[in-house]
């Protein structure tokens, strides 16, 4: 069963079509490559699915059910997380509170608990010690009280990742996980987000412009060109097409 | 030269810091915390004021087991002298009628400064709702002031007593009344710290930070922003009743935007963002309010033609430049958001290196 299902999704921005008649899925358990040139539309396309931009025209299911008119935070609470292109953490703040923001449901949340901090301590620590274990996962425990704005680009890199799976996520959209990260990092990075598929059924959409490592990880592929849907195919497939060889790499 | 008090001058200074403080840690949660732009401070102040105008006439002399006379028109003066009379032999009713004052002044005030911001914050630019505060602040000022029946008018309501006037001695009361002042602003302090320190403060500063990526982490933007408001706008009022019981008087030209702006001021100088801040920053605005008090009162009677009050308005617009251009962080800069899951982590992980930069 398709998890995400994309039905002739268009963006228009005053005169310019940015996302053009879309239509895509995203099986349950897949890891789904999304490629393009710049500006072709794809991180568009991840802010209509997040619902951090309105849909000109078009509809996107989620798990069956139709989350287009949703805002951003109504679509986290349904089970999709995001990531950004530049890294958007709270700098201000610690590893630590970067990650329990994201916690659902917390009661110190109301303001009525709030100030009564013997009211959700308990609570907290429960999320204190999940967070940790994530942050175990992805090789920052030891940065746990760093603020966010001294880590390294590739640690920043994967503290939006671990920050995205507090809310326990059924898909995570990715734009661009590896911008700006050293290549070996960058391998390292793709492996902690095939761990998340296989050891905790996380399905994955992935913007990415390095396809060598891309192809290494993904299922299937879409190429988006000019806000439309060029080709679909295997990395393999996709790789030899030879539309694609000539927008993409000037072949 | 008129000779100065020493303990006078303290007691005023000490008074007007622990109202101030009130209206600092009101702006600072909102504004420092929340990123809620608020230029209508004087209105939810005034709200204050207001109640405590409508209390002192209305509801005091009630408590007191005595009728109430009309405070305005032809009988101001009777309806003075009773209320007066009441502070000065009832204290208990005096007691009561500022608990209750309180009570309302906060719950009124929070009330509207809830719904002013649920209704404008969904709209895309939170200073929408910046500038239908300032209007707003003024348009019920306005309103009040040609109401003949609230608060009298431009006459006012004079005789707002502050509740330890039954001690006849000037000196211990307002030295009653001052330590009150500040009680209530140190508990407003702890209540704000505890907020801050709060997974809520954790929130509000998500959304001062970012507030797309903390929409897309879930938090509901409006409701939080309207909550924080709710809980500075009581806070403010508070201030707002001190404020009319310190001068004995509620006027509504005491609550124009130049309010507003002082309680700018004192959050800029302090540091935005820090309770800490804002205690200083009123602290020092205190003491540049009863200094230029002073110094106009001694010019003045030395016969000095120079207006010394505007020196005030002066000092102020530079305090605001330069802070800005020099330390926009303000005097005491926030510090970096830990909240009680470090404390639990850390002592779950035993001694550890304070902090590993990476």
């Amino acid at each position: 069963m398709p998890l995400l299902e994309l039905y002739n999704l268009r963006k228009d921005f005053g005169g310019l079509r940015a996302v053009d008649d879309i239509s895509l899925t995203v099986p349950q358990g897949a890891i789904i490559g999304l490629i393009g040139p710049n500006g072709s539309g794809k991180s568009t396309l991840i802010d209509l699915i997040a619902g951090s931009a309105d849909l000109t025209a078009g509809k996107v299911i989620f798990a069956g059910e139709d989350i287009s008119d949703l805002p951003a935070d109504a679509v986290f609470h349904k089970g999709i997380a995001r990531g950004y292109q530049e890294p958007a953490l709270y700098f201000k703040m610690t590893v630590l509170d970067n990650l329990l923001l994201p916690v659902k449901g917390q009661r110190g949340e109301q303001p009525w608990y709030a100030p009564r901090h013997s009211a959700w301590q308990r609570e907290e620590r429960k999320h204190a010690e999940a967070a940790m274990e994530v942050l175990r996962q992805v090789q920052l425990l030891p940065h746990y009280d760093t603020l966010a704005s001294d880590l390294s680009g590739g640690q920043m890199k994967l503290l939006e990742i671990a920050r995205a799976l507090m809310g326990k996520p059924k898909l995570l959209l990715l734009d661009e996980p590896t911008a700006g990260v050293a290549p070996k990092l960058a391998y390292d990075i793709f492996q902690q987000i095939a761990r998340l598929r296989d050891d905790h059924g996380i399905t994955l959409l992935i913007v990415e412009h390095r396809l060598e490592i891309l192809f290494d990880f993904v299922d299937y592929v879409y190429v988006m060109h000019l806000g439309a849907l060029l080709a679909q195919g295997s990395a393999a497939e996709i790789g030899a097409h030879a539309t694609v060889r000539e927008v993409y790499f000037g072949d | 030269m008129i000779n100065i008090d020493i303990g006078a001058t303290a007691i005023a200074i000490l008074t007007l810091f622990g109202i101030y403080s009130l209206m600092a840690i009101s702006l600072n949660l909102e504004y420092g915390v929340a990123g809620v732009p608020n230029f209508g401070q004087a209105l939810f102040v005034s709200i204050g004021a207001y109640v405590a105008g409508l209390t002192y006439t209305r509801v005091l002399p009630l408590l007191a087991g005595l009728e109430s006379i009309h405070p305005c028109g032809p009988t101001m003066g009777q309806a003075l002298q009773l209320r007066s009379e009441i502070m000065a032999t009832q204290p208990l009713a005096g007691f009561i009628n500022l608990a209750l004052t309180l009570l309302i002044a906060a719950l009124l005030s929070g009330a509207v400064g809830f719904a002013v911001s649920y209704v404008t914050l969904r709209l895309k630019e939170e200073w929408f709702l910046a500038l239908v505060l300032l209007v707003g602040g003024e348009t019920v000022r306005i309103v009040v002031r040609g109401a003949d029946d609230l608060i009298c008018s431009h006459n006012g309501i004079s005789g707002v007593a502050q509740p330890f006037y039954f001690l006849g001695d000037a000196r211990s009361g307002s030295l009653l009344f001052m330590l009150l002042c500040v009680a209530l602003a140190l508990i407003a302090y702890v209540y704000s710290q505890r907020l801050v320190r709060s997974p809520f403060g954790r929130m509000l500063k998500g959304l001062r930070e970012n507030e797309a990526v903390t929409r897309g982490l879930g938090k509901g933007i409006s409701l939080a922003r309207a909550q924080i408001m709710l809980i500075g706008s009581g806070i403010a009022a508070l201030g707002g009743v001190l404020f009319a019981l310190n001068t004995g008087f509620v006027n509504t030209n005491d609550y124009v935007v130049t309010l507003t702006l002082d309680i700018w001021v004192m959050v800029v100088l302090g540091g935005i963002g820090n309770n800490r801040g804002a205690l200083l920053g009123a602290a020092l605005i205190a003491i540049l309010d009863r200094f230029t008090q002073v110094a106009a009162i001694t010019l003045n009677m030395s016969g000095s033609e120079i207006e010394f009050n505007y020196v005030r308005f002066i000092a102020f617009g530079l305090i605001l430049l330069l802070m800005l251009r020099y330390r926009p962080a303000g005097l005491l800069p926030e510090s970096p958001l830990t909240t009680n899951a470090h404390e639990v982590i850390r002592r779950a992980r035993g001694p550890q290196p304070v902090s590993k930069r990476a």
